[in-house]
């Protein structure tokens, strides 16, 4: 008879709050749309998981359809690099190949990683799982599901749904940091627009080299760096449009799918409710603010040395995270709030890509450092 | 290669600082590599 009430005998206080968090992922991304195609399953998979016997990730020694997804997917990490292509194949470099110099703000807005990785060493975790925390700061999913699968698989989940989360705050995270940090003068700063074309060769060059280079620098980043280059060269090729097409949007859509639901199916109670989880929410937004201000203040130091008509609007800094193209698009809207007809979108795009390599090639090399300092 | 045995042995945080330095110092040197080579492309294209 006991039997029969077991899913109700079974119910314990945390898995309620796993339900609540589950609710709440799946409201944000309902009502508010932020990153409603990962919030969505992600909070779905909490649920799951969480739900009396755990049948979807385990039953009887049998794994569920969730662990099967998990080994699949995630703990080999197949579908962060799969997302990787995707991405890839969604990236046009024109817009940083006729703004070079923006590539400089996607190295400067990788600051909050490593500001937040010291942090979180002075709050007593290990390097390896500070690492893990800091990539947060990477402004980019797929990077830091990698990161922190090879360093601190038990913190994946709340390392994932805070990077998830954040990326999808960036409107409400970014403007205020940006404001504090520079006057209405510089936020008004227009800059001319360079309506040259790149040449095909170079934009098919480009990602080889990308990969070749990165390869050579840190060649563990080489199934982030090459996974992109890869979908970016299949873009640029021009000769296989239709798998473009297919890596934009059946891959994307599919495999984004499979890593939400999955990373949900990690959210499992005894894992996911623990101090921790809340300290590396917390870090996670000192991680984007950090981002922010590096990225903003490298501008800020860049003007310095510009003569008046080239000037930066420092803005463009704050592009320089990852969150393609969410960032390029709050920072036009904030330059025309500033004053109308101020367009500084194809500078802003050209740093955000800059961004996603600049984070690719952050977590290679800190995949590279850390072992090398504590094995 | 005694400087990373001396960090081996080193605190927590510095380990993270001396991390730190070196994972921006080389997103900078690998962006900046990118940079020259976007320029060198622009000019070649430009000969051409």
């Amino acid at each position: 008879m006991q039997d029969v009430f077991i899913g109700f005998t079974s119910i314990t206080w945390k898995m309620l709050v796993m339900y609540g968090i589950g609710g709440i992922l799946i409201w944000l991304a309902i009502k508010k749309q932020y990153e409603p195609m990962l919030l969505l399953p992600i909070g779905f998979g909490a649920i799951l998981v969480n739900l009396p016997l755990s049948i979807a990730w385990e039953h009887e020694g049998i794994p569920g359809f969730l662990r099967i997804l998990y080994e699949a997917g995630i703990a080999n990490e197949l579908f962060p690099i799969l997302i990787f292509i995707a991405v890839g194949a969604m990236i046009d470099f024109g817009p940083l190949f006729r703004n070079p110099l923006m590539i400089f703000f996607g190295a400067a807005a990788q600051f909050g990683i490593f500001a937040t990785m010291i942090v979180a060493t002075l709050l007593g975790f290990d390097l390896k799982t500070a690492a893990s925390i800091g990539i947060i700061g990477a402004a980019d999913g797929p990077t830091a599901i990698y990161v922190a699968n090879k360093f601190a698989r038990d913190y994946l989940a709340p390392i994932s749904v805070a990077a998830y989360s954040y990326m999808s705050l960036v409107p409400i995270i970014q403007p205020p940091v940006i404001r504090l940090l520079t006057t209405k003068q510089e936020r008004s700063i227009h800059m001319p627009l360079h309506e040259k074309q790149s040449p095909q060769w170079l934009k098919i060059l480009f990602p080889i080299l990308v990969t070749m280079t990165s390869g050579i620098v840190a060649p563990i980043s080489v199934p982030l760096v090459g996974s992109l280059m890869f979908g970016n060269l299949i873009r640029e090729s021009g000769v296989v449009e239709r798998l473009s097409q297919v890596a934009q949007n059946e891959l994307a859509y599919l495999v984004t799918l499979l890593l939400g639901i999955s990373i949900g199916g990690s959210m499992s109670a005894e894992k996911f409710l623990n101090f921790d989880t809340l300290l590396i929410l917390a870090m996670g937004l000192v991680a984007f603010i950090f981002d922010t201000a590096g990225g903003v203040l490298f501008a800020k130091l860049v003007n310095m040395f510009l003569p008046k008509e080239k000037k930066i609007n420092p803005m463009i800094g704050a592009c320089g995270i990852s969150a393609f193209p969410m960032s390029a698009r709050v920072i036009q809207k904030m330059a025309n709030d500033e004053e109308r007809g101020n367009i500084i979108l194809m500078q802003a795009i050209g740093a955000n890509v800059s961004g996603q390599l600049g984070s690719i090639i952050a977590g290679g090399l800190v995949l590279a450092l850390v072992p090398l300092i504590v094995g | 290669m005694a400087f990373i045995d001396n960090l081996r042995n080193a605190g927590t945080a510095m380990q993270a600082i001396a991390v730190s330095i070196g994972g921006l110092l080389g997103v900078f040197t690998t962006l900046a590599f990118f940079f020259l080579m976007i320029l060198a492309a622009d000019r070649f294209s430009k000969h051409k």
